[in-house]
């Protein structure tokens, strides 16, 4: 009986991710990139509360190329927490919780995120 | 068929590493647990566990090709490549593809896999409708292989504090059995955030249950339990995927 | 401590129910903005400003802050293992959430005085 601790298989390279659990990992990378994101926001917003000028400085800001980037960024992880969020919504009553309805609500979340950053992208352009 | 296996011995290796093996296919090779039988012939240290060799007694769950698995229902026709064969996932390991259980049995245990009912035992058995024992449907079929709890992230982030699929599917199949009276206590055994909100419905449980059970929708009629919702319905079972790796 | 540590069940429910909240006014705001637009600060100023908007908006700010305490609190419940770094963690999440929850209220109280 060894007294060393024993070792365990947990290369994640090494283990398959069904369709699934790349929905709820892009739920949860998206979910703490808009909770990092929230200050710039809430500024951008006190910015165009403030006065005419802040209104017009916050206008200018959003129309700055690398911030558009940013938006459409910040859209893309918007538009997958709140399609997988409303997945999660769904099964908590029952609706798509069984395996074969949340494989297609779930590549319907992966793909919904996507094609709304792109028409963010082509509209902002 | 080519295969690449995790060894490790604990006298001999400080840690596991992968060997390649290569064997000729007989005709007899229909699962993959005839292939690993005729391997132990070739190397006779080559260590796993199994038993029943059709898929009920849970011996023979490893990672196939990264996902969970019974060796003994895995076509080999199914399988392409090299086939890569590892221990359940986070589960400490003894030998080659031999696993400690121990945690896993741990917390089966500790949702008190038992009948509780405190009322006097009646002349015969205690009687349990058609429609009382088809709500037990999708969770009592269970043979505790660990394929769920081992591929499940939750459980690899908190094996001591996280009950598991495995864990919360059996105390589902508790709650819902009429015959058991202690359902509060049972509730509140799984109302902290651990025992069950650790999880995420990542649904990696449901896709590689060798007996096509769902236990993530078991979590979701739990919860809906510990909201005094009465879940509609009984739960899901699908056909087993046919072994895609 | 305002956000102290929530059960598992009532952490769930929060997270639920400010998702749902959030996801209504959102889709209302954002139907509202769209069909009638508020090009010049006056407009966009009366109209966050107004009654109904300031207390939907107080409301969102409340089921955002709660909702992203409970998904943070539950990333570090499963990776921040040492249990000081995980306590220590918590504490600085849960300043920064009232800081950023102040913040944004004094915008809105600010802009109806």
């Amino acid at each position: 009986m060894t007294s060393r601790a024993r070792p365990v298989f947990l290369n994640l390279l090494g283990i398959r991710l069904p369709v699934g659990a790349l929905t709820s990992i892009g739920h949860r990378v998206s979910g703490v990139l808009l909770s990092v994101s929230i200050p710039f926001w809430v500024y951008l917003w006190g910015l165009s509360m403030r006065d005419e000028q802040g209104f017009r400085r916050a206008n200018e800001l959003m129309a700055h190329v690398v911030l558009r980037v940013v938006l459409v960024l910040f859209i893309w992880a918007l538009a997958h927490h709140v399609l997988a969020g409303i997945r999660h919504l769904l099964s908590d009553v029952n609706v798509g919780s069984t395996l074969r309805s949340a494989r297609k609500s779930a590549y319907a979340a992966n793909l919904g995120g996507v094609a709304v950053a792109l028409l963010a992208a082509w509209l902002l352009w | 068929m080519k295969l690449s296996i995790s060894r490790y011995n604990p006298e001999l290796d400080s840690k596991p590493y992968m060997q390649d093996y290569e064997i000729a296919l007989v005709p007899g090779d229909h699962m993959l647990l005839d292939v690993m039988l005729r391997l132990k012939q070739q190397d006779s240290t080559l260590s796993f566990r199994k038993s029943c060799r059709e898929g009920v007694c849970g011996s023979d769950a490893m990672s196939i090709n990264g996902r969970n698995g019974l060796a003994c229902i895995t076509p080999v026709r199914n399988l392409r490549g090299t086939v890569v064969l590892r221990p359940l996932p986070s589960f400490p390991i003894i030998r080659d593809l031999v696993v400690d259980m121990t945690n896993f049995f741990a917390q089966y245990h500790s949702i008190k896999p038992w009948l509780e009912n405190p009322e006097p035992p009646p002349e015969k058995e205690r009687l349990q409708s058609p429609a009382e024992r088809d709500r037990l449907n999708g969770a009592y079929e269970c043979i505790l292989c660990g394929c769920c709890s081992s591929q499940c992230p939750s459980y690899w982030w908190n094996p001591a504090k996280f009950v598991g699929p495995a864990g919360l599917l059996q105390a589902y199949r508790f709650i819902v059995d009429s015959r058991d009276k202690v359902t509060d206590d049972r509730l509140k055994n799984l109302r902290g955030p651990y025992r069950l909100f650790r999880c995420r419905t990542i649904m990696n449980c449901a896709e590689v249950c060798p007996k096509g059970l769902e236990p993530s929708h078991a979590i979701e009629k739990i919860r809906s339990r510990m909201l005094n919702v009465e879940p509609s319905g009984g739960l899901d079972t699908h056909t087993p995927p046919p072994g895609r790796p | 401590m305002v956000k102290c540590e929530f059960t598992g069940l009532a952490a769930w429910v929060v997270q639920r129910a400010g998702a749902a909240y959030m996801l209504c006014f959102a889709i209302f705001a954002l139907a509202a903005i769209t069909v009638h637009p508020r090009p010049s600060y006056a407009e966009w100023k009366a109209w966050v400003s107004s009654d109904a908007m300031s207390a939907g908006i107080g409301l969102f700010l409340l089921a955002l802050l709660t909702h992203m305490w409970v998904g943070l609190r539950d990333v570090l419940l499963d990776y921040a293992k040492p249990e000081g770094v995980q306590r220590a963690s918590l504490l600085l999440i849960g300043m920064a959430l009232l800081s950023v929850g102040v913040w944004a209220l004094q915008i809105l109280v600010h802009a109806r005085a």
